[in-house]
C-alpha cells in the first residue's frame, strides 16, 4: 500500500530522489606511515582547500584534565623549529589565505583555503605542526589564559551559556561527553609540558590523521606534494587510546533548574540516543526535521506559531561519534512558564508517538531532507570537511554521495517506533533556565 | 623559563628524521588566472533590474531581491519597518501563513523576508513554484492584525533576551553613541516602540517602499538567462511602479574629545570593549580600498596588530578586532574585544596605542605585502559563490562604481602604499574623537575609565543609551509602592502575625561620643507611645496618649502641639506601615539606589502635613534598611537618616537589631537588647 502511494507521488513529480546531484569524485590513498589521504578536484575556482583532521578530542581526555584536546588545537598554531612563535597564522595569511581549528567531542579539525598555486605552502605548514611541533613555555602560558577568556566569552558571560555544559554533564555520568570540549579552568592551569608532548606523541601522528585537499588541483602533482612533505613523518609508536566507557541505559528522568541572570524561561529537553551512522540515527535525524525543520514543521507550527509559547523552538540531532542526544528545547515567550513550555513540547512528541505520520507529511519531510543534503556541498572547504568526516567516523568516504539514502530507507513506522523507544521520560534530561528572581530564598 | 625552552626544542628535534630541507618555505606558483564572470542582465518595463549568474554545479536557483531606498527614521514607532518585513512572511491574498509554511516546505525550499530584501532558494526543479511562491509574498501580502500581535510578541521576548546579552547591548548602545538616537542608524527598539507599531504603518511601508523601481533580483545558480527573464516577466512584470520617497540626513560626526560610556552589567566576569566613532567614507571611494588594507593592518585579522598585541602577546582576550566600513549614508569604525574583567582599562590603553601607532609610524613594506596578498585571498576565494558576482554586479549599480571597479580590484589593490596607509590612517583613525564604550560590571571597572575621558568623567549608560545618575536606578516597570511595602509586611512576619501584636517594649543600647545610651520604647495600639532616653547623665522622655504629648528633658516639660503633634499621631503608630492607607499616608516609588552594594527601592512617604520621608527596601530581602528625613531642631533643620540591619525572629515577627542614627552631630549604634510583646503596659504610662 504504502509502495504505491510513493509511485503515484512520484508520477506527480514529488519524488525523492530526483535531483540530479553531481557526484562528488574524490581519490583515498594512504601513505605508509598511516596518513590518510583524500583528493577531490574541483578547478572552478582557483583556490585550495587543505585540511588535516586528527581524531581526537575531548571524550579521548582525562578527567583530570578536561579541555586539554582544544588546548592543545591552540598551541598547535605556535611553530615549528622552522616557524618561530605567532607566524603560524602570518604565514598562510601572507599567501592570501583563510585559516582555523576547531575541536569537539569526536575530533580536532585544522583548516586553511589558499589561492591554488599556494598548496605546497599549505601542505608544508600542516606537515612541519604534525612532524615537529614547538611548543615554548611563553606560548603555554599566553594561551591559557586566552582560553580562560574563549570559556568567559562562550559560556560565563553569555545568557543560557551553560546549557550545553548542562545538558551534557547531567545526560552523561560515565562516558567522558559527561564533560565539554571547552573543559574546565582549573584543568587547563594545571597541564604540564610533559603532558603535551605526551599527548602529541600519541595522538598528533599521522596514522591517526586525514588529510583532505579539495579545490584546484592537478591530482599526480598533488600526490608527488603530499610523499614529499608527509612520507617522511614517523608512524606514531604508542597505542591510540579511544574511551572504552559505556554510558549505561537510563531508569529515571533527570531534572535541573538553573536560575541565570536571564528574562525569559527555557526548557531543554535532552535524549539519549544512539550513535551517528545507525539506522535509528538516521530516524532520530528525520523527527528533528519534523519537528523543527522549516515553518510547518510541528515544534514551530504549533508551539511557536499557534500557542505562541515560544520565541524559539528546534530539536536538534547531537551527531557524535559514540551514542550522542535528541535534544529538543524552547525559550518562552515574554511572561511565559517554563512548565507549559515543556507540556507544549512532551504533546508533539506525544503525537509523534502516537501516530502515524501522513504519507504527505512523509514526504514533506523526505523533500526537506533531500534538498539539503543535494545542496550543500557548494565549497570546496566544505567537500573537504564533509570527506574527512565520512571517512573516519563512518568508514566511508563515499557517503558524501550516498548518505541519501539512508535516510531514504527511514519508514514512517520507524519514526514513531524510535519516538516511542527514545523519547521516554527515563531516557532524558530536562533543564529549565530561569530569572534570578524566581528562585526560592 | 629558558631552560625549559631548549629542553623543548630538543625534544622536538629528536622526532624529526627530516631527509628533507625543511628551513626554507616553499614558493608559490605561478599566479592562476582569476577570472571574473559577468552576470547577464536585464530591466523589466516596470524599472525591476535583474541580474542573473548561471551556474550550474549544484541542481539549486537562488532569488534575491533587495530594495535600494533612503534610510527611514521610525522615531517612536522603532521597529516597525522590521516588523513589515516580517509580515510579508504570513500569507498572502491567495496563500494563507500554514499553507505558504506548508507549500515552501514541501518544496524543501527556503523563503525568508525582511523590510529590504525578499529571498528564496530551493532545488532548481522547483524552479518556477518557488518563484511564484516570492512573487505572490512580494505582490499580494496579506497583513493581519493577528500575525502583528504574534511578530510584537516576538519582539517583546527579543528584547527581554537582550537585556542579558553583553553582546547585543553593546551593539545597540554603539550605535546610538556613533550615529546619536535621533540618526536612523542609531535608533532601535524598545518595548514602548514595539508597543505602538499598528498595522497601518506595515501597509503603509509596504506599499510606499515595495516598487520594482528601486528593486534589484539577483538569480543564481541552475537556470539559464532566458528562462530566468520568461519567469521573472510572467511572476512580476505585473509589479507597479511608484515613485519612492527620498530622505536625507544631517550625518553625525566624532566627538571633539574622547568620551568614555559605560553600561553596568553587574557581576560580569568580562568586559565588552568597543572604542568607535562615525566616518565620513563612501563604498566605492578612491580612499574606501585603502582603508581596507589600513584597517586590516590594524586589527582586520588574528594577525592584525591589535590581535597580536592584546591576545597573543598580553593575553587579555580571545579576540580583538577593528572594522572600518564604508557606508553609502555614514561609515563606522569600530575597535572591539571582549577583555577578563581586571585588564579592562589595560585593553583599551593597548588599543588606543595601536590606534596611534599606525598613524603616526609608516607600515612596514613586509606588512603592507602581507595585508594586500590577504585581501587579494578574500577576493579571490569570494569569487567560488557564485552569488558573489550578482553581488558586484547590483553594488556596481548601486553605488554608481566604474563598470570595471571589480576588474580592477585586484590591479587597485596592488598599487597602495605604505604612504597611502599612512595618509588614510591620519585620516580616518582618531584615537583622540572616539567614544569608549564598556559593557562590564562597573563596580569593577569604573574608576580606572575616568583617565580615558578628556573630562575624567564617565558617562553610566542603561541599556537603552540613556544617561542616568548610577547611584539612582530605575525601579523594575510596573512595581508599585505599595507592593514594596507588602513585601516587607511579608517579609517582617506577615500581616496576621502584626495585627496581633497589641503592644511592644524595645529596649536599646548604645554608644555615643563616649556616653552610653539606653533607650525603652514602649507602643501601644493603635497609637501610645512611651519613650525614655537615658544617657547616663540626664534623661529625656516622650510620650504621647493617642490624643496629647509632652515631651520632658532636665525637668523641662514640653507640651506637644501643631504640626509636631500631627506628626507623632503617625509616629506612635505600632507598625504604622500596616496601616498608611488609613493614616493618609501617601506613598511614591522613586526608584533603586545602591547601598552598600546592594539595591534597594526608595519609597517616599508623604504625609498629610505635606512633609516627606524617605524609606529603602533592600530588593532581595524586603526589609526596610534605612529611613531618612528632615526634623526640625533648635538648630535648624537636620537630615537624619537610620539604618536598619540585623532583622532576628522575634515571636514569628523580623526585627532590626541593629539599629544607626546619623545626624550632622555624629552617629549613634544602638543595639536592641529586648523585644516583648503583649505585655500589657498600663495606659497611664502615656500620659
Amino acid at each position: 500500500m504504502k509502495r504505491k502511494l510513493i509511485l503515484f507521488l512520484a508520477l506527480l513529480g514529488f519524488v525523492g530522489i530526483s535531483a540530479q546531484s553531481k557526484k562528488i569524485s574524490y581519490e583515498q590513498y594512504k601513505l605508509d606511515n598511516g596518513l590518510n589521504v583524500i583528493l577531490h578536484k574541483d578547478n572552478t575556482t582557483p583556490i585550495v582547500n587543505v585540511s588535516i583532521l586528527y581524531h581526537v578530542g575531548s571524550k579521548n581526555e582525562d578527567p583530570q584534565r578536561t579541555g586539554f584536546a582544544h588546548f592543545f588545537e591552540h598551541l598547535m598554531f605556535e611553530g615549528s623549529p622552522n616557524i618561530k612563535r605567532g607566524e603560524y597564522f602570518k604565514t598562510i595569511e601572507a599567501a592570501g589565505g583563510s585559516l582555523n581549528a576547531n575541536t569537539n567531542f569526536d575530533r580536532t579539525f585544522y583548516f586553511e583555503t589558499l589561492p591554488s598555486n599556494q598548496l605546497e605552502l599549505g601542505l608544508y605548514m600542516e606537515s612541519e605542526r604534525m612532524l615537529q611541533l614547538k611548543i615554548d613555555s611563553v606560548g603555554v602560558e599566553t594561551q591559557r589564559k586566552v582560553v580562560k577568556e574563549e570559556r568567559k566569552q562562550g559560556l560565563e558571560n553569555r545568557p543560557y551559556g551553560t546549557l550545553l555544559e548542562k545538558m551534557f554533564s547531567n545526560a552523561f555520568k560515565v562516558h567522558p561527553y559527561r564533560w565539554m570540549p571547552i573543559g574546565s579552568a582549573q584543568y587547563i592551569d594545571q597541564a604540564k609540558i610533559e603532558e603535551f608532548i605526551a599527548f602529541y606523541k600519541m595522538y598528533y601522528v599521522p596514522n591517526n590523521a586525514t588529510l583532505t585537499i579539495a579545490g584546484d588541483i592537478d591530482v599526480a602533482k598533488t600526490k608527488e606534494l603530499v610523499k614529499k612533505y608527509f612520507a617522511e613523518i614517523p608512524k606514531g609508536k604508542v597505542a591510540i587510546v579511544t574511551p572504552k566507557e559505556v554510558e549505561p541505559v537510563k531508569t529515571a528522568e533527570v531534572r535541573e533548574t538553573v536560575y541565570d541572570k536571564v528574562q525569559l524561561p527555557l526548557v531543554a529537553e535532552a535524549y539519549h540516543m544512539p550513535a551517528q551512522g545507525t539506522p535509528d540515527y538516521y530516524a532520530l535525524s528525520m523527527l528533528t526535521t519534523l519537528l523543527s525543520g522549516g515553518e510547518s514543521s510541528r515544534f514551530t507550527k504549533e508551539i511557536k506559531d499557534k500557542q505562541q509559547k515560544a520565541v524559539q523552538v528546534a530539536s536538534v540531532p547531537f551527531a557524535l561519534e559514540d551514542p550522542g542526544l535528541f535534544v529538543a528545547f524552547g525559550l518562552c515567550n515574554v511572561g511565559g512558564k517554563a512548565e507549559e513550555l515543556e507540556a507544549a513540547l512532551d504533546a508533539e512528541i506525544e503525537k509523534v508517538k502516537k501516530d502515524l505520520v501522513t504519507e504527505t507529511e512523509f514526504q514533506k519531510l523526505k523533500n526537506q531532507i533531500e534538498s539539503d543534503f543535494v545542496t550543500r556541498n557548494s565549497t570546496v572547504a566544505g567537500i573537504g570537511e564533509s570527506l574527512a568526516n565520512y571517512s573516519v567516523y563512518f568508514g566511508d568516504a563515499n557517503l558524501i554521495n550516498t548518505e541519501l539514502q539512508r535516510y531514504m530507507k527511514v519508514t514512517r513506522e520507524d519514526l514513531k517506533r524510535v519516538a516511542n523507544k527514545y523519547l521516554t521520560k527515563e531516557n532524558r534530561v530536562v533543564l529549565y533556565y530561569l530569572p534570578k528572581s524566581m528562585e526560592k530564598k | 623559563m629558558k631552560r625549559l625552552l631548549i629542553f623543548f626544542l630538543l625534544l622536538s628535534l629528536t622526532a624529526n628524521f627530516a631527509q628533507l630541507d625543511r628551513s626554507q618555505k616553499p614558493k608559490p606558483g605561478p599566479a592562476p588566472e582569476v577570472k571574473i564572470g559577468d552576470a547577464e542582465s536585464f530591466e523589466l518595463a516596470n524599472g525591476l533590474k535583474v541580474f542573473v549568474v548561471e551556474n550550474h554545479k549544484l541542481p539549486k536557483v537562488t532569488f534575491s531581491l533587495m530594495l535600494d531606498r533612503d534610510a527611514i527614521v521610525e522615531g517612536k514607532n522603532a521597529g516597525y519597518i522590521s516588523t513589515a518585513g516580517q509580515l510579508l512572511r504570513t500569507g498572502t491574498k491567495k496563500r494563507s501563513k500554514d499553507k505558504l509554511d506548508e507549500e515552501v516546505d514541501f518544496l524543501g525550499a527556503n523563503l525568508s523576508t525582511s523590510s529590504t530584501s525578499v529571498f528564496a532558494s530551493g532545488l532548481s526543479k522547483y524552479t518556477e513554484k518557488i518563484m511564484d511562491l516570492m512573487a505572490d509574498v512580494i505582490l499580494n501580502p496579506d497583513f493581519k492584525q493577528e500575525e502583528l500581535e504574534k511578530i510584537r510578541k516576538q519582539s517583546l521576548s527579543g528584547l527581554a533576551f537582550a537585556k542579558d546579552d553583553p553582546d547585543q547591548i553593546a551593539n545597540r548602545v554603539q550605535g546610538a553613541l556613533v550615529y546619536g538616537k535621533e540618526h536612523p542608524y542609531g535608533e532601535f527598539e524598545t518595548e514602548e516602540s514595539t508597543k505602538s507599531i499598528t498595522l497601518d504603518m506595515c501597509k503603509a511601508y509596504h506599499e510606499t517602499y515595495f516598487r520594482p523601481n528601486i528593486a534589484y533580483l539577483a538569480i543564481v545558480g541552475d537556470i539559464s538567462k532566458s528562462k530566468a527573464k520568461s519567469l521573472v516577466e510572467k511572476y512580476l512584470g505585473k509589479w507597479e511602479k511608484k515613485d519612492v520617497p527620498k530622505n536625507t540626513f544631517t550625518n553625525p560626526k566624532a566627538p571633539v574629545v574622547n568620551k568614555v560610556a559605560l553600561v553596568d552589567k553587574a557581576g560580569a566576569v568580562q568586559s565588552v570593549i568597543n572604542v568607535c566613532y562615525p566616518v565620513d567614507l563612501k563604498i566605492g571611494s578612491d580612499d574606501a580600498l585603502k582603508t581596507k588594507v589600513a584597517n586590516l593592518i590594524l586589527g582586520g585579522s588574528a594577525t592584525g596588530r591589535l590581535f597580536m598585541n592584546l591576545r597573543e602577546a598580553k593575553a587579555y582576550t580571545y579576540g580583538a578586532y577593528s572594522s572600518l566600513n564604508p557606508d553609502k549614508l555614514v561609515g563606522s569604525f569600530s575597535a572591539s574585544t571582549k577583555a577578563r574583567t581586571s585588564v579592562t582599562d589595560s585593553a583599551i590603553t593597548e588599543i588606543l596605542a595601536e590606534m596611534k601607532k599606525i598613524r603616526n609610524e609608516k607600515v612596514s613594506e613586509k606588512e603592507l605585502e602581507n595585508a594586500k596578498n590577504l585581501l587579494a585571498g578574500n577576493f579571490i576565494r569570494s569569487l567560488e559563490q557564485p552569488a558573489t558576482i550578482a553581488n558586484f554586479a547590483i553594488n556596481t549599480a548601486i553605488y554608481n562604481l566604474p563598470k570595471d571597479y571589480y576588474k580592477n580590484y585586484l590591479k587597485n589593490l596592488s598599487a597602495v602604499s605604505v604612504d597611502d596607509v599612512q595618509s588614510i590612517a591620519k585620516k580616518y583613525i582618531k584615537p583622540n574623537n572616539a567614544n569608549i564604550l564598556v559593557v562590564g560590571s562597573a563596580e569593577d571597572v569604573a574608576k580606572n575609565l575616568t583617565k580615558f575621558s578628556v573630562s575624567s568623567k564617565v558617562d553610566y549608560l542603561d541599556i537603552y543609551g540613556e544617561k542616568f545618575d548610577p547611584n539612582v536606578k530605575k525601579a523594575p516597570e510596573g512595581l508599585t509602592a505599595e507592593q514594596v511595602i507588602a513585601k516587607y509586611v511579608e517579609a517582617t512576619g506577615g500581616k496576621a502575625n502584626l495585627e496581633a501584636i497589641k503592644d511592644e517594649t524595645l529596649k536599646m543600647s548604645g554608644a555615643m561620643q563616649g556616653m552610653t545610651i539606653n533607650i525603652t520604647l514602649v507602643r501601644k495600639a493603635p497609637n501610645k507611645m512611651y519613650q525614655l532616653v537615658d544617657f547616663g547623665v540626664g534623661q529625656q522622655k516622650t510620650l504621647f496618649d493617642g490624643e496629647k504629648g509632652k515631651s520632658s528633658q532636665m525637668g523641662q516639660e514640653q507640651e506637644l502641639t501643631g504640626a509636631q503633634l500631627e506628626a507623632m499621631k503617625i509616629e506612635a503608630t505600632l507598625n504604622s506601615y500596616l496601616y498608611y492607607d488609613k493614616l493618609g499616608v501617601k506613598l511614591e516609588l522613586g526608584g533603586m539606589e545602591a547601598l552598600n552594594g546592594k539595591d534597594a527601592y526608595k519609597v517616599n512617604l508623604i504625609y498629610p502635613s505635606g512633609k516627606k520621608s524617605t524609606q529603602y527596601y533592600d530588593v532581595e530581602s524586603g526589609f526596610l534598611v534605612k529611613s531618612s528625613n528632615t526634623v526640625e531642631s533648635p538648630q535648624g533643620a537636620m537630615s537624619i537618616s537610620t539604618e536598619f540591619a540585623d532583622y532576628k525572629d522575634v515571636k514569628g515577627t523580623k526585627v532590626a537589631h541593629k539599629i544607626i542614627q546619623g545626624t550632622p552631630m555624629g552617629s549613634i549604634e544602638l543595639t536592641v537588647t529586648s523585644v516583648e510583646y503583649n505585655t500589657n503596659p498600663s495606659d497611664e504610662m502615656f500620659k
